[in-house]
């Protein structure tokens, strides 16, 4: 597309989602928190795209190119959305130690599948080349991979139904969540969690190499719209959305209204239980309860693509490439792993990682190393593959 | 007594009861009152919401939560919460036997009723319910807050347990064999009363029988509210449960799947009729699985195991 036309399409898609959160807020069957819940996705969206902020990119820029600056916006986004839920959590409970955990928050049992699914989500990413908020970004941004994965990956939460139950039965029921305040009263798990996070933050500084700094943007609009935002800006970004998220609407993930498609596709195919067990008393990005058309979860998640869509357009970064049969192989085969490790650790990088860990829930610890485990493994495998 | 005694007495007494802002005897508030007595120190707002989750993005300002599945039901034994773990509750709430307790929630205040009638069994003086609950409330676009406010515990004592409000199953097949005379009243949807299905799509709650217990009349729980979610008049409550037989000359015990809706139906008949009503929290998940009682089931449904 031409710069002209990306410009025009982006300002017909910024008229298109005013008109569609008036007419959410209006409209009996959505409402408020309907409408809150698709501007929150249009702001991931364009925070998304704009800050580049992709876990898998980011680890491995990390990881093989040594430049942590990417992995330290995530770092930023965990640190200030810690923050904010720590805020919003002492409002709601006085007492952390009270015995009852908040009513909202991805505080999900501690059990091994937050690691195993992390494991094979991060071998999914390095094979799909993302996760899948970065996918729906990358959907905006014109890249042929990204639908295959998606594809994949739902059919990847249809095979969810496969093992649900026998997996929540073995690994879930019994298991607690561990919420950290509940143990150290919230000072302490803030402080703690914060300090993890600075150590982890200094020793990928200490091991980063030179690089010559990019010379200044020549105007407004490519600071805000052609370079990637700055690390900490996407941080912050992302830190504030999950607070906002956590506050008014639902805790942010992206994987609950995937579940739902795949459970029905299981149905479908007819090899769905009869019952999901437990998914009534779990948190996580499990199945959505709704009695509106759409769910607010998959509002957040079209909301999401339409924010994508405007920074990429107004960006220029709307781009179509053929990519050779072996990588579209790639996507589809990661993006099943995608679907299969979400349903097993109850949602993503988003919900599981980012919700978890700044809910100060231990299950978003275990996914985060069972994914950093499983990137590492990844990359190593598709270099034999690619 | 003197005339004039009298007259005297009658004027100090009415001045009284103009002078204080909560009379006896006053089932229900509207949300005028709400607002302007939320920071009285003898009235506590408690929300009782299906969705417990509700709370936290905002209630009336002052409110206490209060979650169902926990707090007002024992979590193992299949009953309500007992003496002791209610005194605690009113405790942990600020509550003492002098205090006004409002009960509001979502949902029609379907639990919120439920909490009434606790309330009312383990013998508090002064519950009422927030006519129309939250959704009047955001209607009338009232303010909701998020600051939960703090309370100071107190020594809750329960003096007297109003057992008479809870019938149990045997009570239930007394009246259904003949040996007792009172009323049953069924709130369940028309299809479950007639034994079509044994619960709602999407209920995991479910009975190995379908259809009624013998005698009992439906009137489902939605017809005693209005558009906006209140209650409707007394007059109009009166004749819709005249219409079923049902006019207060004798007990009425009212009835559901799980047994809390039906506190909704059972707050209207004996808070705002007047009624002798008893409320069957076994309701059909316990009547409907009990062996060798007595079931009307004019669809002649059947559990088949499916």
């Amino acid at each position: 597309m031409t710069r002209k036309l990306q410009v025009v399409a982006a300002l017909a898609l910024v008229a298109a989602a005013v008109a569609t959160g008036y007419w959410l807020h209006g409209d009996a069957r959505f409402g408020r928190d309907a409408s809150l819940t698709w501007w929150v996705g249009i702001a991931l969206g364009v925070v998304l795209q704009r800050a580049r902020f992709c876990f898998f990119c980011n680890l491995r820029e990390a990881l093989e190119e040594r430049e942590p600056r990417p992995l330290l916006g995530i770092l930023t986004a965990l640190a200030a959305g810690t923050v904010g839920a720590v805020i919003i959590f002492g409002a709601w409970i006085p007492d952390a130690t009270a015995g009852y955990l908040p009513q909202r928050g991805h505080i999900s049992p501690a059990a091994w599948p937050m690691l195993a699914g992390g494991l094979l989500f991060g071998v999914g990413m390095a094979f799909s080349g993302s996760c899948i908020s970065a996918h729906f970004y990358r959907l905006a941004e014109g890249s042929p991979l990204s639908p295959v994965a998606l594809l994949s990956a739902l059919g990847g939460f249809a095979l969810g139904d496969l093992f649900w139950n026998p997996l929540y039965l073995a690994a879930y029921r019994m298991a607690k969540p561990v919420w950290l305040p509940e143990i150290a009263g919230f000072g302490a798990a803030l402080l703690g969690q914060l300090a993890l996070l600075g150590v982890l933050a200094w020793w990928l500084w200490r091991r980063r190499v030179p690089v010559t700094p990019e010379p200044q943007p020549a105007s407004v609009h490519e600071a805000l719209w052609v370079r990637r935002w700055p690390w900490w800006a996407g941080g912050l970004a992302v830190g504030a959305l999950l607070s906002v998220a956590l506050l008014r609407t639902q805790p942010l993930g992206v994987t609950a209204e995937l579940t739902a498609r795949g459970h029905q596709l299981a149905q479908q195919w007819g090899w769905a239980p009869e019952r999901l067990e437990g998914i009534d008393g779990l948190r996580g990005c499990i199945l959505p309860a709704s009695s509106a058309p759409l769910s607010l979860n998959a509002l957040l998640i079209l909301g999401l693509v339409a924010g994508s869509l405007v920074a990429s357009f107004l960006g220029g970064h709307f781009e179509w490439e053929k990519p050779p049969l072996r990588r579209l192989a790639s996507a589809a085969l990661g993006g099943l792993l995608l679907g299969v490790g979400s349903r097993m650790a109850l949602g993503c990088t988003i919900g599981t990682l980012l919700g978890g860990i700044t809910a100060l829930s231990l299950s978003g610890w275990l996914f985060a190393i069972g994914l950093v485990g499983g990137v590492w493994a990844g990359l190593r495998l598709r270099r034999v593959w690619w | 007594m003197k005339p004039t005694l009298l007259l005297a007495a009658a004027l100090s007494l009415s001045a009284f009861g103009t002078l204080t802002t909560h009379a006896a005897n006053q089932p229900l508030v509207d949300t005028e009152w709400a607002t302007k007595n939320a920071q009285d120190a003898k009235v506590r707002l408690v929300e009782v919401s299906v969705d417990p989750g509700v709370f936290e993005k905002g209630h009336l300002p002052g409110a206490q939560n209060v979650r169902w599945h926990t707090d007002l039901v024992d979590p193992v034994r299949r009953d309500i919460i007992s003496k002791e773990q209610f005194e605690a509750l009113a405790s942990k709430l600020g509550i003492t036997p002098e205090t006004t307790v409002v009960l509001y929630g979502d949902n029609n205040n379907w639990f919120a009723a439920w909490g009434a009638w606790i309330f009312n069994y383990y013998g508090h003086k002064d519950v009422r319910l927030l006519d129309g609950g939250r959704v009047k409330w955001e209607a009338e676009k009232r303010p909701y807050s998020t600051e939960i406010a703090s309370v100071t515990p107190t020594q809750y004592k329960v003096t007297e347990v109003n057992s008479n409000l809870r019938a149990r199953l045997p009570d239930v097949v007394a009246i259904a064999e003949g040996k007792k005379d009172a009323r049953l009243l069924d709130i369940r949807s028309p299809d479950e009363f007639a034994g079509k299905i044994i619960a709602p799509p999407g209920v995991q709650e479910l009975a190995i029988r379908a259809g009624h217990v013998p005698t009992a009349v439906n009137l489902p729980w939605k017809v005693v509210v209005k558009e906006d979610g209140t209650f409707k008049s007394p007059e109009d409550l009166k004749k819709l449960y005249a219409e079923k037989g049902i006019d207060g000359n004798q007990e009425v015990v009212v009835y559901c799947r799980i047994g809390e809706r039906s506190a909704h139906s059972w707050f209207v008949l004996n808070q705002l009729l007047g009624y002798n009503a008893r409320q069957y929290d076994g309701s059909w998940t316990e009547y409907g699985n009990a062996v060798g009682v007595p079931i009307d089931n004019p669809a002649g449904t059947v559990w088949t195991g499916k």
